[in-house]
């Protein structure tokens, strides 16, 4: 069947799936596209500059803010909702540009890179996260340097702040290195390249192999997980010919206001332990809701609660929720820390006066539903 | 009042699956009790606390697990003077496997130190998901979660820690963990303590050698018999 064909196909399963079944239909075209034409990805990749943005975290806000940066080049098609699996990547790729700036998932990198040959991939950062999938951030980490080694002819951009990401870039042909003065990592213990114990002075890390984060290709100030990520988009668009745009720390996007029956919610998204130490740090509020599921995407072990500390909510009115609420009050019960669990969420909210104004963190699945309501 | 030394051994390494959350948990339920817990954290290139009441070892992926066991080898005589004190040990996963006589990572075949009678080998699938097994010691129902490629077979002086009711254990699907004295091996992350109270007073019993009686901690029993009663 021909590419056209089956991208009409798609598109049409992708208009019923969004208007009967009332889906995103982010997922749908990509799915069928893939089922009628396996090498849709590689077709549609053609002829135009595809840049990949990965990592643990910040991939979605890092793709936008590249996404605005690109767009002054060409069209630039982005699936910036962060539908990220090789099926959300075809269903953008059905559209026609210059250019297109996609999240992939750390698992999915692989088969998507190889597939749409980009001319750059951009590397965040890499730490524990869903580990029920996941299952261990060293076999991430190989996966990425493996394809370092296979695309030569693609330029790889990272953080090497981190070492599991400096690892990756080291098997690349190109690379540009990035470092932001350093920052330890949680689970940095270990050299990724080689495996001995990897020696951390302060903030920085070298190995006796030869992995650290010494002589970058670039070196900006120390900077919030949210700036680097932003300044990392820069390179990424500086690479490309494009203008760095100015970035302005308090205007980074990193929460959502709502207002829940008169409750204002600046709700914030938490995935792992890197993420709740970033989101744990911005409260400023006295009172905070926190939300947790361990649906598929939330990672189904919760577990890792335990690697982070909640200490700075300590003295806050804290309410749990979720279908997990119960492993949060646990956690910071045995930290001292008292919370008022609710069940519902629509019950949590009414645990706060109106005209309240509330910090609210939400894993994954809590996070996307809280922003459609 | 007592005083009980928790050590946590090499959290840097053997922390990736939320297991330090164990030591915490000891020192929370120890208030309870009139202990108090201080928690030694020991790192890889640290000695061996000698003066530990408990000693914690936790998961961790192959090169980390490899680089633990290399530092307690070194440690050697400290560990085999803390076990002849009747020291309590708690290993899970990749620690479970490090005091056992044998375990592969990265590929190879490497000695344990043989603490348990048990041998572990590279499983063909990962076991992943929530897990109840019926407790040797305390005949009532653990959970965790699992996640682990390793299978353990039990030497023939090994005594499980406990029967599997849900998920895989040492991968055969009927035990799970290996217990010798105060010895506990499992596959129960969670952490186990954090899931189980009753484990953790278990274990402060036998590092204090006292009976302490039951303490009630209401948010605990909640979420304990919840933890019981979903997984299934």
């Amino acid at each position: 069947m021909r590419l056209a064909i089956s991208i009409l196909i798609a598109k049409f399963a992708g208009f019923l799936s969004k208007n009967i079944l009332r889906k995103s239909g982010e997922t749908i075209p990509g799915k069928v596209l893939l089922k009628l034409d396996s090498s849709a990805i590689t077709k549609l990749s053609a002829n135009r500059k595809i840049i990949l943005v990965t990592g643990t975290n910040g991939k979605t806000s890092t793709t936008k803010v590249l996404t605005q940066i690109v767009t002054k080049l060409g069209k630039t098609v982005s699936n910036g909702t962060g539908s990220n699996l090789n099926w959300g990547v075809a269903t953008t790729l059905m559209k026609k540009s210059d250019y297109a700036v996609l999240e992939v998932d750390e698992l999915h990198l692989n088969n998507v890179a190889k597939a749409a040959n980009p001319i750059a991939i951009l590397m965040l950062n890499l730490s524990r996260d869903q580990l029920h999938r996941m299952h261990e951030v060293k076999r991430v980490a190989d996966r990425w340097h493996e394809l370092a080694k296979s695309l030569p002819g693609t330029t790889f951009i990272g953080d090497i702040d981190d070492p599991f990401v400096s690892y990756a870039l080291s098997g690349a042909t190109q690379s540009i290195k990035v470092s932001f003065g350093g920052k330890k990592h949680q689970d940095g213990a270990v050299c990724p390249a080689c495996g001995k114990y990897l020696t951390w002075s302060k903030q920085n890390y070298k190995c006796t192999c030869g992995l650290s984060n010494k002589n970058p290709d670039q070196e900006f100030e120390s900077a919030s997980a949210a700036l680097r990520n932003a300044n990392l988009a820069n390179v990424a668009g500086d690479f490309l010919g494009a203008k760095p745009i100015a970035i302005n720390e308090s205007e980074l996007e990193r929460s959502v206001l709502r207002n829940f029956g008169g409750v204002e919610a600046k709700i914030r998204l938490t995935k792992n332990p890197a993420s709740w130490k970033e989101a744990l740090s911005s409260i400023t509020k006295s009172q905070v809701m926190l939300v947790l599921n361990a649906r598929q995407v939330d990672g189904i072990d919760t577990s890792w609660l335990w690697d982070v500390s909640f200490v700075e909510l300590a003295g806050k009115k804290v309410v749990v929720t979720g279908d997990r609420a119960l492993d949060l009050a646990y956690r910071l019960h045995v930290q001292g820390i008292n919370s008022i669990i609710e069940k519902d969420f629509s019950k949590a909210i009414d645990s706060f006066e109106r005209g309240a104004e509330v910090d609210v963190l939400a894993a994954y699945t809590a996070f996307f539903s809280l922003v459609k309501a | 009042m007592s005083k009980i030394n928790i050590v946590r051994i090499h959290n840097e390494l053997l922390g990736t699956y939320g297991d330090q959350g164990n030591a915490e948990v000891l020192v929370f339920r120890g208030k309870f009790h009139g202990i108090t817990g201080n928690i030694i954290d020991v790192g890889y290139n640290d000695p061996l606390p000698t003066n530990g009441d408990i000693y914690l070892l936790g998961g961790a992926e192959d090169a980390a697990q490899l680089l633990s066991l290399e530092a307690l080898n070194r440690d050697r005589e400290t560990l085999d003077l803390v076990i002849e004190r009747g020291a309590v040990i708690l290993a899970v996963c990749a620690g479970f496997q490090i005091i056992g006589n044998s375990f592969w990572a990265a590929g190879k075949e490497v000695a344990g130190l043989g603490l348990l009678d048990v041998s572990s080998t590279p499983g063909t699938k990962r076991y992943v998901g929530d897990i109840k097994i019926k407790s040797t010691n305390l005949e009532i129902d653990l959970t965790g979660f699992e996640n682990h490629a390793g299978k353990t077979i039990l030497g023939p002086t090994a005594v499980p820690f406990g029967k599997v009711l849900v998920g895989h254990g040492n991968g055969d699907g009927k035990f799970d963990g290996a217990i010798n004295g105060n010895i506990f091996g499992t596959y129960l992350h969670g952490p186990i303590l954090a899931r189980n109270p009753e484990f953790a007073d278990l274990l402060l019993n036998r590092a204090t050698g006292r009976k302490y009686s039951q303490i009630t901690d209401p948010l605990a029993v909640q979420y304990a018999t919840w933890r019981r009663k979903v997984t299934k």
